[in-house]
C-alpha cells in the first residue's frame, strides 16, 4: 500500500504482468470480397449476436527527433463516439523474428488521454508525421482483435467528401495485446488466420523489407 | 456336342461367381446396415450402391456374351422331389432350402411370374391396348411436357451450380499482396498518406511532405516553438467534419501566438 506508484510500475513490469506486447499479423481484402469476409468473421468470431461493430477511428502520427532513430506517437480517436477519450499510443519496432515465430511482436503502450494531447505533444516538440482516417468494422474472438479497415488519407486542403482512398483494399488487422512472454497466444492466432484462407492472407509482414522495397 | 456341353460350364461358372460377389456385396451392405447403421455415412452407403450396380453390369455383359449359350433355350427339369432332409443341398444353399420338396421346387425353378402378378399384369395391358390413340398422344404429350419441365429445372440448377462452382475454382482473386504492403507502409510509417509537397511554396508545408524526421532540422538550430508551428499549418486545415479536431486546432493557435 504504501509503496510508490513508480514502484508498483516497476514491480509489474518485473513481473511481467502488463500487457505490452503486441502480437500482429496483417493482411488485406480487395472491396469486391469484403463482405465474404465479414461474413466469415461474424460465423468465426464472439461477438456475433451483436452483429460487426463499426468503428471510425483518426489517427494521428507525431514524431520527435531523437537520437538515433526518430520516435513515433500515435494518438488515436473514435469519430463516431466524441465522448470517448483520445487514445496515446506508442508502438515500437515490430520484431520479424525466424520462420518458428507465428506473428509479428512489437511492444504497444497505450493510454487514455484528453483531446488537448495533441497541444501538449506539439508543445514538447512533435509535430505530426502524417494522418489518416481508418473507417471499418471490429471483431472480438476471445483475446483477439479483429479489425477490418478501410483507410482513408484526409485531405486538409479540401473538405471531408474529397478524401482519397489510398488502396482498392481493406486493410484486416488480428492482434493481441499481452504480457510479455506469453507465446502460446501467437498459436492461436496462426490458426485462425489458417480459417480466413484463402480469403485473406493474415501473415508477418516484414517491415524492414516493406521499407527498403519497392514502393 | 461335348464342345457344348464345355462352354455351357464355362458360361455357368462365370455367372455364378458374378452371381456370388453380388451376393457378397448385397449381405455385407445388410450387415452394415444392421450393424452400423448408427455410424454409417451416405458416402459409404453411396459407394456401396455403386459397387452393385457395376457387379450387375458385369453380370449382364457376362449374359449377352457370344460365347454365352442361350440360356432360355435351355430346361431345367426336376427329375425327382423329395420329403427328405437334404445335408448336400443345405450345404450348398448356405443352409436355405433344407429340402427339394413339392413346396419350394416350383418357387426356384419358376420362370414366369406368380400368378397374381402376371394377372395384373395382364390389366395393365389390356388398359393400354385399349386407349384410343388420340387418348395415348395426349397421355404422352403431357407427360412430355412434364419431363421437359423437370429437365429445364434440373439443368437450370446444373448451370448454376457449374457457374457457381466455376467461378469458386477459378483465379478469383480475393486478396492482392501488393495491396497489403502498401496499407500496411501507410498505416505504419505513413508512405503515400504524408501531404503533398505543393509547388513553389517552401512553406510548413513543405517540410510536412518531406518528411522523415531525422534528415536534419531544417533551417539550423530550430527551437522547441518553431515545430509546433509548423505544425499550425496542417491543423488548421484539417477537413471541416472533423469538428473536435478544429477546436483541438483553434486551442493551439493562442499557445503559440
Amino acid at each position: 500500500m504504501a509503496q510508490p506508484l513508480s514502484t508498483a510500475i516497476d514491480t509489474a513490469f518485473k513481473s511481467n504482468i502488463v500487457p505490452d506486447q503486441e502480437y500482429l499479423l496483417q493482411g488485406s481484402i480487395l472491396d469486391t470480397s469484403v463482405e465474404h469476409l465479414l461474413h466469415r468473421l461474424r460465423g468465426l468470431c464472439d461477438n456475433v449476436d451483436s452483429g460487426p461493430e463499426q468503428f471510425q477511428d483518426h489517427e494521428m502520427c507525431f514524431t520527435i527527433r531523437t537520437t538515433p532513430t526518430p520516435l513515433s506517437l500515435r494518438v488515436r480517436r473514435a469519430l463516431d463516439h466524441t465522448d470517448m477519450p483520445w487514445q496515446l499510443r506508442y508502438i515500437g519496432q515490430p520484431e520479424y523474428g525466424d520462420a518458428k515465430r507465428p506473428t509479428i511482436i512489437r511492444s504497444s503502450i497505450d493510454i487514455g488521454c484528453s483531446a488537448s494531447v495533441v497541444e501538449f505533444l506539439t508543445e514538447l516538440g512533435c509535430r505530426m508525421d502524417f494522418e489518416y482516417l481508418a473507417r471499418g468494422y471490429m471483431f472480438r474472438k476471445g483475446r483477439m482483435k479483429i479489425t477490418v479497415a478501410k483507410i482513408v488519407k484526409t485531405n486538409p486542403n479540401k473538405s471531408q467528401d474529397s478524401m482519397q482512398l489510398i488502396s482498392e483494399s481493406y486493410l484486416v488487422e488480428l492482434s493481441v495485446l499481452a504480457p510479455r512472454g506469453q507465446d502460446a497466444i501467437a498459436e492461436d492466432m496462426r490458426s485462425f488466420a489458417e480459417q480466413l484462407r484463402p480469403l485473406v492472407n493474415l501473415d508477418k509482414v516484414d517491415y524492414k523489407r516493406l521499407a527498403h522495397g519497392p514502393p | 456336342m461335348q464342345r457344348e456341353e464345355k462352354q455351357l460350364d464355362l458360361a455357368l461358372d462365370a455367372i455364378i461367381t458374378r452371381v456370388n460377389d453380388l451376393k457378397q456385396s448385397i449381405s455385407n451392405m445388410i450387415v452394415k446396415l444392421e450393424m452400423e447403421h448408427e455410424t454409417l455415412n451416405w458416402p459409404t452407403f453411396l459407394d456401396n450402391f455403386a459397387l452393385m450396380s457395376g457387379q450387375l453390369t458385369a453380370l449382364t455383359k457376362v449374359l449377352t456374351h457370344d460365347k454365352c449359350p442361350a440360356l432360355r433355350n435351355l430346361a431345367v427339369l426336376p427329375i425327382q422331389l423329395s420329403q427328405e432332409r437334404d445335408t448336400e443341398l443345405l450345404r450348398i444353399t448356405e443352409q436355405r432350402v433344407p429340402q427339394f420338396s413339392h413346396d419350394l421346387a416350383p418357387d426356384y425353378l419358376r420362370t414366369k411370374l406368380e400368378p397374381d402378378v402376371e394377372q395384373r399384369m395382364m390389366q395393365l395391358e389390356i388398359k393400354a391396348g385399349n386407349m384410343t390413340f388420340d387418348m395415348a398422344q395426349k397421355q404422352v404429350s403431357a407427360f412430355n411436357k412434364v419431363m421437359n419441365h423437370v429437365w429445364d429445372i434440373v439443368s437450370k440448377a446444373r448451370e448454376e451450380w457449374e457457374s457457381e462452382s466455376g467461378s469458386r475454382t477459378g483465379p478469383q482473386q480475393t486478396t492482392s499482396i501488393g495491396d497489403t504492403h502498401l496499407l500496411v507502409s501507410a498505416v505504419s510509417a505513413g508512405k503515400s498518406l504524408k501531404m503533398p509537397v505543393p509547388q513553389g511554396q517552401p512553406g510548413p508545408q513543405g517540410m510536412m511532405g518531406q518528411g522523415r524526421p531525422g534528415s536534419g532540422p531544417p533551417g539550423g538550430p530550430v527551437g522547441m516553438i518553431n515545430p509546433g508551428q509548423q505544425q499550425m499549418g496542417p491543423m488548421g486545415k484539417v477537413p471541416s467534419g472533423i469538428k473536435t479536431n478544429i477546436k483541438a486546432a483553434s486551442q493551439i493557435h493562442p499557445y503559440n501566438r
